[in-house]
């Protein structure tokens, strides 16, 4: 059965291989422990007797200008094809969420999406209530333009 | 004159003392240009300067001139023995090369020389964890603290150390003497609220759950520990483990909170005296009423429906399963088999499964001359027909599951998840050619999709076409990249490249397999280097329980499948070439590459030469700081020839396995492996060791039978006798797995005796009566018995059974061959090498609507 809780160090490679399966954007390990360690309450998998199917790696903003608010950033989020329609994507968005919220005050979330996944982008927008708030030109290595997304937390604020 | 103390070889003149303050000056500013001009200046004077020596050696290093550079540090400590410059700038080039315990050796004599430098002491420390020296931690960090106790992070990396070292009530000690001292904590600071999670976290361990709790409480009432998830997690769990009432109503806030988490509802039920993975006639109906009250209160979360499945029984289980099966296909969950796999231990509930999914279908199905009534649903027919086939499947009844399928994919040919399965169950029935060619289809009905790309890749390895496999992935790799290949092994993809290690095994091109092996080796030891910063990261960051998560994963790192599997396989191999060195000089790359793989190369040495070149041109720009971490060189085995051939197979076969040992001990063929190495290293105590671990795992293990007659024969052909110590233990041990008044050939007819009907034991007692000189012919005859009815042959067995035939030039390899043909219907794998060949080519044979949707998606994309 599928359960979803907090990633532990011990999912991190788990979770590099559920990345490297789907999408096209991919991290060393270190980078895995690097947002893990920093920020260990944002991360979160979905896992099948052991195996990561799918994960959430979020971490805080880090470089945000005096007098603005602090803001979660989802660096990857992603399900395995053979995991979808069970709304998983969508629960480990929220229990992410939720900690930037309560733990670091995070006004809002944000995120980057290739210009040309429609699929994502309609995960973020339609299931996940996101809003395109620009356009980045060539954010990604290949020269790709992303659409810099964000959802609002203040509901969350307590 | 010198100041007092200072060796007159190493006093400068005014001058140049001022020099070598600026030449410091530079390096910290990374000025390095000006850094080395300034250190020449002063050698012209002074060149025995052994200060300056180093810090020109450490620039140059910094610069890229790494060889040059080390000679100069070399040449400058050797000038100044006692000077903590230059054992500090030998230590980092040492870091640099990640050659911790010479860096350690080289900081620790700095610190003879200036006991209380800082910047020295804290890279000891973290050399220190790195080589979990946690005694000399405790040391360094208590010194580090004594120096500095106005800085909160000393504090804690002293608690760290004692935790590390073992000593958990002085790490309690420390914190609650912190606690005391430390002002002006902010409201709401994510640093001390971790800080007190910590602390919880030491009191629970040690067992102290009251104060655990009153810490935890008064913390969460203050505010001064915000993680609320931690709060309540914590809370839950001590409570339980002190056997408290309010256990139950922490479990319940926590599922509330996130209701798919399964460690929840088992900490609930164990609250009420249920345990979940054991659950009793008497609590049954309990539980399962616990899980129902829950599923009614959280009408989307699957997971108590689901814990209800695995702890009803009968007509109740019945009774939960028809709606939750239902409102899964009529949604179209694809998982939905893989959630309920783990059922099927129970035979019963494995066929109450069967018949609930039949007889859906049978509602929703109709003969396919009539139209569809109007009600039937056509996603909850096709995922009822998907489940079903997955269901036979994994009983074995390929032809039931591929019937079902194909009734889907006329239904429905669109759909990439039916292909995806059927290429599942192809592989399983022993088609690997079928199964890719199916994958590929799945592939380009979806060409955006990378899960569908990497399945394909994958399944194109398993049937040996490597090349073809690298290309697909290419779909997906970085395209800056040299390679596919070197994307995905820059990328750490262990699942890639034990794939592609295995298929060159299989294809039988040893060299290219280590290759890949040693590549997964080379990831693990990145994984392992990869803590180093986090030992003073964390400490600062104040993020200690996951630290010490992190340190408690590294310790195991080598129990990941990825490494056990890459390092039996990669024993394997070198002790081959051991055994038989020509294979080594036989395994030339180039010569079996076909025109297309030659042309592949090139084209990989091109792109290779053009990131060589733009390195170059980026390094020129001249001031540029290249770090001290030593960058991988260049490939210069690109078909692993010069690899396979190195001296010392049998040294490198233990050193991949030596971790093992702790890490993979419940692991029977990695015992094995550690066997065959050792006994041929001459290590007999650790040979026997290793057969009596695997004894203890498996007794009946075939390839233990092998081993224990192998040892026995080794040993008592012995030219040089081991040690009187040796032989003694050894003896004594070799007698309790075979008696000495047994004679090979009567233990090995016992152990066929005894499994006549494992296909893998009469394959293992075929090979032992070769071992002892057995006629070719009554081999071959005992060989053929794995096809006799009674016995359950496996197609693993069957393959093996051919390789060991061919390998003992059977005439009758071929008529096993036909035979075991006949046996697995579905499988390509006995083909002639002809007819191999043609299923092989068959597969990249381009199906003409397939490569019309390819040509159309790629417009649209």
């Amino acid at each position: 059965m599928v359960n979803i809780r907090l990633a532990r160090v011990y999912d991190l490679t788990g979770m590099q291989a559920c990345n490297l399966h789907n999408l096209p954007e991919n991290y060393t390990l270190k980078y895995y422990m690097y947002h893990s360690l920093t920020w260990p309450q944002l991360s979160y998998v979905a896992e099948d007797e052991g195996k990561i199917v799918g994960y959430i790696l979020a971490k805080m903003e880090e470089d945000v200008p005096e007098g603005e608010e602090p803001h979660g950033h989802v660096t990857s989020i992603s399900v395995l094809r053979s995991y979808r329609r069970l709304g998983l994507a969508k629960r480990l968005m929220i229990q992410s969420q939720e900690a930037m919220a309560t733990v670091y005050k995070a006004a809002y979330v944000s995120l980057h999406v290739r210009k040309s996944n429609r699929a994502a982008l309609g995960l973020y927008r339609d299931t996940l209530g996101f809003t395109v708030k620009d356009i980045e030109k060539g954010y990604y290595a290949d020269g790709e333009d992303a659409y810099a997304m964000r959802l609002s937390l203040k509901h969350l604020a307590r | 004159m010198p100041p007092a103390g200072i060796p007159p070889s190493r006093a400068l003149p005014s001058k140049e003392s001022g020099l070598f303050k600026e030449v410091l000056h530079y390096y910290e500013d990374r000025q390095l240009k000006k850094g080395l001009k300034t250190a020449d200046v002063i050698l012209k004077k002074f060149p025995n300067h052994g200060e300056t020596l180093c810090m020109k050696g450490l620039i140059l290093t910094h610069l890229g001139r790494r060889d040059e550079g080390l000679d100069f540090v070399k040449q400058g400590v050797r000038l100044d023995l006692t000077s903590h410059i230059c054992w500090h700038v030998f230590g980092l080039i040492q870091k640099g090369q990640k050659n911790y315990e010479e860096a350690l050796k080289s900081y620790t004599q700095a610190l003879r020389f200036d006991k209380e430098n800082m910047n020295i002491l804290r890279d000891a420390a973290h050399l220190q964890t790195q080589l979990r020296q946690y005694d000399h931690l405790v040391e360094t960090r208590h010194t580090l603290l004594r120096l500095r106790p106005q800085l909160r992070q000393n504090w804690i990396a002293l608690a760290v150390a004692y935790h590390l070292s073992g000593n958990l009530t002085e790490a309690k000690a420390v914190l609650e003497q912190y606690e005391r001292i430390i002002k002006n904590v902010p409201d709401y600071d994510v640093e001390f609220s971790e800080i007190l999670l910590y602390h919880v976290r030491v009191l629970e361990d040690l067992g102290d759950y009251t104060e655990a709790i009153a810490l935890l409480d008064a913390s969460a009432k203050e505010r001064t520990i915000i993680d609320r998830v931690a709060i309540m997690e914590f809370r839950a769990r001590i409570l339980s483990k002190a056997g408290k009432d309010e256990a139950k109503q922490a479990w319940q806030g926590l599922i509330e909170q996130n209701p798919d988490c399964y460690d929840y509802y088992k900490g609930f039920l164990s609250s009420r005296g249920i345990d979940i993975d054991a659950v009793t006639d008497e609590n049954r109906s309990k539980a399962v009423q616990s899980l129902h009250d829950f599923s009614e209160q959280f009408s989307k979360a699957s997971a108590p429906r689901r814990l209800a499945l695995d702890i009803a029984l009968g007509d109740e289980f019945k009774g939960l399963l028809e709606p939750f099966l239902r409102t899964r296909l009529e949604k179209g969950v694809p998982s939905l088999f893989a959630d309920l796999k783990s059922l099927y231990r129970s035979p019963e509930k494995r066929e109450i499964i069967e018949q609930t999914a039949t007889s859906i279908l049978s509602t929703l199905a109709h003969p396919s001359t009539d139209p569809a009534p109007s009600e039937t649903d056509p996603t909850e027919y096709i995922w009822t027909l998907y489940f079903l086939a997955q269901h036979h499947s994994w009983l074995g009844r390929h032809k039931q599951a591929l019937e079902l399928l194909d009734e889907a994919i006329t239904h429905t040919p669109t759909l990439p998840e039916l292909y995806m399965f059927k290429a599942r169950v192809l592989k399983r029935a022993g088609d690997p050619f079928g199964a890719a060619k199916c994958m590929d289809l799945a592939r380009t009905l979806d060409l955006q999709d990378r899960f569908l790309n990497t399945k394909c890749g994958k399944y194109r390895l398993r049937a040996g076409l490597i090349e073809e496999a690298v290309e697909v992935f290419g779909l997906f790799t970085k395209k800056d990249a040299p390679s596919p290949s070197q994307d995905l092994e820059d990328m750490q993809s262990l699942g890639y490249l034990t794939e592609e290690a295995d298929a060159h095994l299989r294809n039988g091109n040893l060299a290219m397999a280590l290759k890949k092996y040693d590549a997964i080796f080379k990831v693990f030891d990145i994984f392992e280097d990869d803590q180093f910063d986090f030992h003073g990261y964390s400490v600062r960051k104040f993020t200690i329980n996951i630290y010490l998560n992190l340190i408690q994963w590294e310790d195991k790192l080598r129990s990941h499948p990825a490494y056990v599997h890459s390092a039996i396989e990669a024993s394997r191999i070198l002790v081959k070439v051991h055994d038989e060195p020509s294979i080594a000089a036989k395994s030339n790359g180039e010569s079996h590459l076909s025109s297309a793989e030659k042309k592949a190369k090139k084209k990989a040495k091109k792109a290779e030469k053009k990131v060589q070149e733009e390195a170059k041109k980026a390094s020129n720009a001249g001031n540029e700081d290249k770090g001290l971490e030593v960058t991988p060189p260049k490939d210069e085995d690109p078909d692993g020839t010069k690899s396979l051939q190195a001296p010392d197979p049998l040294e490198r076969a233990a050193k991949v396995l030596k971790p093992l040992a702790t890490q993979a001990k419940d692991n029977v063929e990695a015992w094995i492996a550690i066997y065959d190495v050792a006994i041929r290293r001459k290590k007999y105590l650790q040979a026997i060791h290793a057969l009596n671990s695997a004894h203890s795992l498996d007794a009946d293990s075939p390839e233990l039978h092998i081993r224990v007659v192998d040892f026995k024969r080794r040993w008592s052909s012995l030219e040089e006798k081991p040690s009187e110590a040796v032989v003694t233990a050894a003896s004594a041990a070799i007698t309790k797995l075979l008696p000495d008044e047994v004679s090979l050939e009567v233990f090995n007819s016992q152990y066929l005796q005894q499994h006549s009907s494992r296909a893998d034991a009469i394959l293992a007692a075929a090979k032992v009566s070769r071992l002892l000189g057995a006629p070719r012919d009554e081999v071959e005859a005992s060989v053929f018995n794995v096809l006799n009815a009674e016995v359950d042959l496996k197609l693993e067995t069957a393959l093996a059974s051919v390789a060991f035939l061919n390998e003992i030039q059977s005439p009758r390899a071929d008529e096993f061959r036909e035979a075991a043909r006949g046996k697995f219907e579905l499988s390509t794998l006995f083909l002639s090498a002809d007819e191999l060949a043609a299923a092989r080519k068959a597969v990249i044979q381009k199906d003409p609507v397939a490569e019309a949707l390819e040509e159309k998606a790629e417009v649209i994309s």
